[in-house]
């Protein structure tokens, strides 16, 4: 671990507005550095990152924040299903830093971390500045494996979407789906675990189902799946029966859902040793996944493409001095979401505070609760509460669990009313 | 409570500006109930009050603790948050339940 009294010098370079250089006689004795001194750099404003950034300067006021994103307008993953079947358009799903601007106090950079040099505490802009750190949080989301099924690149994601990155993907889906004749085949290839948002490709073909059956109901949805399961699975499959009739197939991997190859010119998926050729209209294949680039180029994955971190702070295992939350960490059993990165950052504040002025870590506790709509009036839940234990993010025995299977119509329309409330009050609690 | 890291912040900089700097006075103590009460918050806030999920900031820490318990022992109904309390013991839930109301 670098010892803090040993550097004469804070440089905080390239950045406007962030903290000035620590004079020499102010240098801590005892390695505890004052939180007005302090520059924390965060890297990515989604909902990991966001919400350190501002939980920082809750705790700590006189932290230098600086929170560095390329984007000016940021579209949340959640959400983004609802545009697909047409219940709210795009900008329902765009938030803005004005608020941790202006009311927080952060300093946003809109610019693309390339480069970290760990060893000199800096990391590098694209727009070719360099920014020092104390301490830096990293929340770079996730990056596609391409290489997992041959024949489509990441070239070919202009026209079949993978739609996994909320905005311009989500535009080009969401217009292809419009453009599609009543009688079409919508076919999703669902990804292998782990991947962001597990009940996610499930709400995504309800959402589509809803759509289609209002303005293109003798179209088809085909699911071809990489897993033998999904998350709230139970579900999903009763509210399909219940309002979707046979619209929506979904075929295990095991059973004929295994994408061997894609025929992207012919929009076609191979499964079955080729034996079976999936001929779709609109195609969403949904890569495999794997941490953020700028995580795995800092030397911070492992050799699955994830990042391991001790889970009572989420620093690194590989540098004392990084932080890596959100769906690019491996967290024990917090699924990859974004409450999981909104908790997280939760915990990540609390360290970095407690470290800088020298106090003791806090046992992390936390939860996790995600919504998936059926219908835009028939939702379902998964919730649970985690602590910290033996080394990993655990689920709390007997608490958490998914809705109960049979539930009334006012029961699935009341959680459908908080779907709503959870989406309004997590934006709220990251960027507002 | 914010003042009173107002107040600490205040403190921590009238002692570096006499020099005692190396005193890692400098923010309030973060506690476990702290943080497991700012979990709240994602859902409990006023934007999400605005469709009926109430803000859960001004309530009285004892009506806090209360209900969590009755949803926790099935007292009362739910849709998720019997979900939610299932995960604390009575200790928790008044660490937490204190960092309300204020």
């Amino acid at each position: 671990m670098h010892d803090f009294s040993r550097r004469k010098f804070l440089k905080v370079a390239g950045i406007s507005g962030a903290a000035a250089a620590t004079g020499i006689g102010c240098a801590p004795t005892n390695g505890v550095r004052p939180l007005e001194k302090a520059h924390v750099v965060v890297v990515g404003g989604g909902s990991g990152g966001a919400t350190t950034a501002k939980y920082l300067k809750k705790f700590g006021p006189d932290v230098n924040v600086t929170l560095i994103e390329p984007n000016a307008t940021y579209h949340t993953c959640y959400g983004s299903n609802w545009v697909l079947g047409g219940m709210v358009d795009m900008d329902f799903i765009a938030q803005t830093y004005d608020s941790l601007r202006e009311n927080w106090g952060i300093n946003v950079v809109q610019d693309k971390v390339v480069g970290v040099d760990a060893d000199a505490r800096r990391v590098r802009l694209e727009g070719g500045d360099n920014v020092s750190y104390d301490k830096l949080v990293m929340s770079p989301g996730i990056d596609f494996r391409y290489d997992a099924v041959p024949g489509i690149t990441e070239a070919d994601a202009e026209r079949i979407p993978h739609a996994w990155k909320a905005g311009e993907q989500t535009r080009i889906l969401r217009s292809q789906l419009e453009a599609m004749p009543n009688g079409g085949v919508f076919v999703m290839v669902a990804p292998p675990n782990p991947f962001r948002c597990p009940p996610g490709p499930y709400e995504r073909v309800s959402l589509i189902a809803h759509y289609f059956k209002q303005e293109k109901p003798r179209s088809k949805i085909i699911i071809l799946d990489t897993k033998d399961g999904f998350s709230k699975q139970g579900l999903f499959e009763e509210g399909w029966a219940q309002h979707y009739g046979d619209m929506i197939e979904w075929r295990p991997a095991s059973d004929g859902g295994l994408a061997e190859e894609v025929d992207v010119n012919e929009m076609t998926v191979v499964t079955e040793a080729g034996f079976e050729r999936v001929k779709a209209d609109v195609l969403n294949f949904i890569p495999a996944q794997r941490a953020g680039r700028i995580a795995h180029d800092a030397g911070l994955t492992n050799n699955n493409g994830w990042v391991p971190v001790h889970q009572s702070s989420f620093k690194s295992e590989m540098d004392d001095n990084i932080y890596v939350l959100g769906d690019a960490s491996i967290a024990g059993a917090m699924p990859k979401s974004g409450h999981s990165a909104n908790t997280q950052g939760k915990i990540v504040a609390t360290a970095i505070i407690q470290e800088l002025s020298g106090r003791d870590p806090v046992t992390p506790s936390s939860v996790n609760t995600c919504y998936s709509l059926v219908t835009p009036d028939h939702a379902v839940s998964v919730a649970a509460v985690y602590r910290y234990k033996d080394g990993a993010m655990t689920g709390v025995e007997g608490a958490g669990g998914v809705s109960p299977m049979g539930a009334s119509e006012r029961f699935r329309a009341q959680e459908a009313r908080y779907t709503r409330a959870w989406y309004a009050g997590i934006t709220n609690d990251i960027w507002g | 409570m914010r003042n009173a890291r107002i107040y600490a912040a205040g403190l921590a900089a009238s002692l570096a500006m006499i020099g005692s700097a190396s005193q890692a006075v400098a923010g309030d103590e973060i506690t476990r109930g702290e943080l497991m009460a700012i979990t709240c918050q994602a859902c409990h806030n006023a934007a999400a009050a605005e469709h009926g999920v109430p803000d859960l900031s001004p309530y009285p820490p004892e009506l806090i603790a209360s209900q969590l318990r009755a949803f926790r022992d099935g007292d009362r109904a739910a849709t998720v948050m019997d979900r939610h309390a299932t995960g604390y013991t009575d200790e928790e839930i008044e660490a937490m339940a204190a960092y309300f109301g204020n």
